[in-house]
C-alpha cells in the first residue's frame, strides 16, 4: 500500500500534465470552430469508414438469404410473365384477319375456343390433346379447325380434356372438294413431311389447275363447307389409274399450333340420324 | 513561500498584461506574434515542484487563452514545455550551483542559459502552431509563423535577462 502511494506521489506530475493537457485539448476542440469542424469532420470521415466496413460485412453475410428470395420472386415473376403472355396472345389473336374470315365463315355454328397442351408430329399416328372437355360442351367427332384452316377430329373426350385426330394420322379421313367446283375425294396423309397430305378418287375428266384451293365439302356432319385445307401442289394417277390423286400442301402448320376453335354444328345429330337411316337401305 | 507565490502572481500579471495589451497586436509580416508569457517557464527555479510548474503556467496559458480567442491552445502547448522544464533545467544548471537556483545569465553561465530558454521557447512555440494549424497542409505558412514568432519572442525574452542581471 505504501509502495504505491509513494509511487503515485512521484509520479503525480504525469497524472497532472495528463489531466490538464486533456483538458486544454478539451478546450480547443469544444470552443475553438475551426478546431471543432476539422475535429468532427475527421472523426465523421473515421466512423463512416468503419460502418461502411462494417456495412459491406454485412451485406456480404446476407447474400445468401438474398440470393434465396431472388429465386423465389424469380418464380413468381416468371410464371406470371407465362400466364400474362398466354393471356395477350388470347386477347390478341383475334386481330389476324385470316382467322377473322374463318370465324366470320363459322358464325353459324358454335365454336368452342380451346389450347393445344399435347402434341405429336413425328409418330405416323399423332394425337393432339386439347384442354376443354365435356363439361365445355366438346362431344365426339366434332371439327377442330385452327386460323389457318382443318386441324382434326375429336375423337375422344374426358371431363376437361378431349383428344383429336388430327390430319397427320393415317387414320384420319376428312371429305375435301376443290373450290369452284364439286370434285370431291377424301384427304389422308401417309407420314412423312407434316405438311404433305394427299387426295384421291378425283376424277379424270376434272379440270382444275396445280395451285387450286382445296376445301372441306361439307358432306359430313363434321366440318362445315368451304373451310380452307391447303393447295394442289402436284398431281399425281392414283395407284389403280382410274383416277387422280392430287398432293396438297396443308395451310395448317401442325407443328406450331396453340389456339384452336372446336366447332358444335347444330345440325349434326340430325343429319347422323337420317344417315343411320338411310345406310341400311341403301347399302345391300 | 508566501513572498515567492506573490512574486510569482506579480511576474504572472505582468506577462499577462504584456501579452494581451501589447504583443497579441503585432503580426510581423502577418506571421509572427510574439508568445512571451512562455517567459514564466524560464523564471522557475530549479527545485520547483513539477506539479506547481504545471499548475502555474496551465493558470496563466489559460487566461491568456481567454483573451486571446484561442481557447486552450495555449494552454496545451505550454504544458508540455512545463512538463520538461525541470528535468532541462537540472540537466543544464552548473553541478555546484545551489539547491533553488534562479536560471540567469549569472548564475547558469550565458550559453546553457540561451540553450535552456531557447528549447523551452521552441517547444512551446512550435506545438503552439502545429496545433492551430493542424495540419501539415500549408507546411510553408506553418513553418513561417513559426519560426518568426519564436525568433520574436527569443529576442525579446533575451533582451529582458540580459536587463535582469
Amino acid at each position: 500500500m505504501n509502495t504505491w502511494l509513494d509511487w503515485f506521489r512521484t509520479h503525480l506530475h504525469w497524472f497532472v500534465f495528463l489531466i490538464l493537457e486533456g483538458a486544454s485539448l478539451v478546450m480547443l476542440f469544444r470552443f475553438s470552430i475551426f478546431h471543432k469542424s476539422v475535429w468532427t469532420t475527421q472523426t465523421n470521415a473515421l466512423a463512416g469508414t468503419v460502418l461502411q466496413w462494417e456495412a459491406d460485412w454485412h451485406s456480404y453475410l446476407d447474400l445468401r438469404d438474398i440470393n434465396k428470395a431472388l429465386v423465389r420472386e424469380n418464380l413468381v415473376l416468371q410464371t406470371s410473365n407465362e400466364r400474362l403472355r398466354n393471356r395477350i396472345e388470347t386477347l390478341t389473336h383475334d386481330t389476324n384477319y385470316v382467322e377473322q374470315l374463318m370465324l366470320n365463315h363459322l358464325e353459324a355454328f358454335k365454336v368452342i375456343p380451346a389450347h393445344v397442351v399435347d402434341n405429336s408430329i413425328r409418330r405416323r399416328d399423332n394425337i393432339l390433346t386439347l384442354d376443354k372437355g365435356r363439361l365445355d360442351g366438346v362431344r365426339n367427332e366434332m371439327g377442330v379447325v385452327s386460323g389457318t384452316g382443318i386441324v382434326g377430329i375429336i375423337y375422344e373426350v374426358s371431363d376437361h380434356f378431349s383428344l383429336v385426330l388430327p390430319v397427320l394420322n393415317s387414320r384420319s379421313n376428312i371429305s375435301c372438294r376443290l373450290r369452284g367446283t364439286n370434285y370431291f375425294g377424301s384427304l389422308h396423309w401417309k407420314g412423312g413431311n407434316p405438311l404433305d397430305a394427299y387426295i384421291d378418287d378425283i376424277p379424270r375428266h376434272a379440270r382444275f389447275r396445280v395451285g387450286d384451293v382445296v376445301e372441306t365439302s361439307g358432306y359430313s356432319s363434321v366440318f362445315p363447307a368451304g373451310i380452307f385445307v391447303g393447295r394442289v401442289m402436284q398431281v399425281l394417277n392414283s395407284p389403280d389409274g382410274l383416277s387422280y390423286e392430287l398432293k396438297v400442301r396443308l395451310s395448317t402448320d401442325l407443328a406450331n399450333l396453340y389456339d384452336v376453335n372446336i366447332i358444335d354444328n347444330p345440325f349434326k345429330e340430325e343429319l347422323d340420324s337420317l344417315h343411320a337411316k338411310a345406310l341400311p337401305e341403301v347399302k345391300e | 513561500m508566501l513572498i515567492e507565490n506573490f512574486k510569482r502572481i506579480m511576474q504572472m500579471a505582468l506577462l499577462f498584461a504584456v501579452q494581451i495589451l501589447f504583443m497579441n497586436h503585432i503580426h510581423l509580416a502577418g506571421y509572427g506574434t510574439p508568445l512571451v508569457y512562455a517567459a514564466l517557464l524560464v523564471y522557475f527555479p530549479a527545485g520547483s515542484g513539477r506539479v506547481g510548474v504545471l499548475l502555474w503556467s496551465f493558470v496563466l496559458a489559460t487566461l491568456v487563452d481567454m483573451f486571446s480567442g484561442t481557447p486552450g491552445l495555449s494552454a496545451a502547448s505550454l504544458l508540455v514545455a512545463a512538463f520538461f522544464q525541470p528535468k532541462l533545467l537540472q540537466r543544464l544548471m552548473p553541478k555546484d550551483a545551489i539547491e533553488d537556483m534562479h536560471p540567469t545569465y549569472a548564475t547558469m553561465g550565458r550559453w546553457n542559459h540561451i540553450r535552456y530558454f531557447t528549447m523551452l521557447l521552441f517547444i512551446h512555440h512550435f506545438l503552439f502552431f502545429l496545433l492551430q494549424s493542424f495540419s501539415f497542409y500549408n507546411l510553408v505558412d506553418l513553418s513561417l509563423s513559426a519560426s518568426i514568432s519564436f525568433g520574436l519572442s527569443w529576442m525579446v525574452i533575451a533582451i529582458t535577462e540580459l536587463m535582469r542581471k
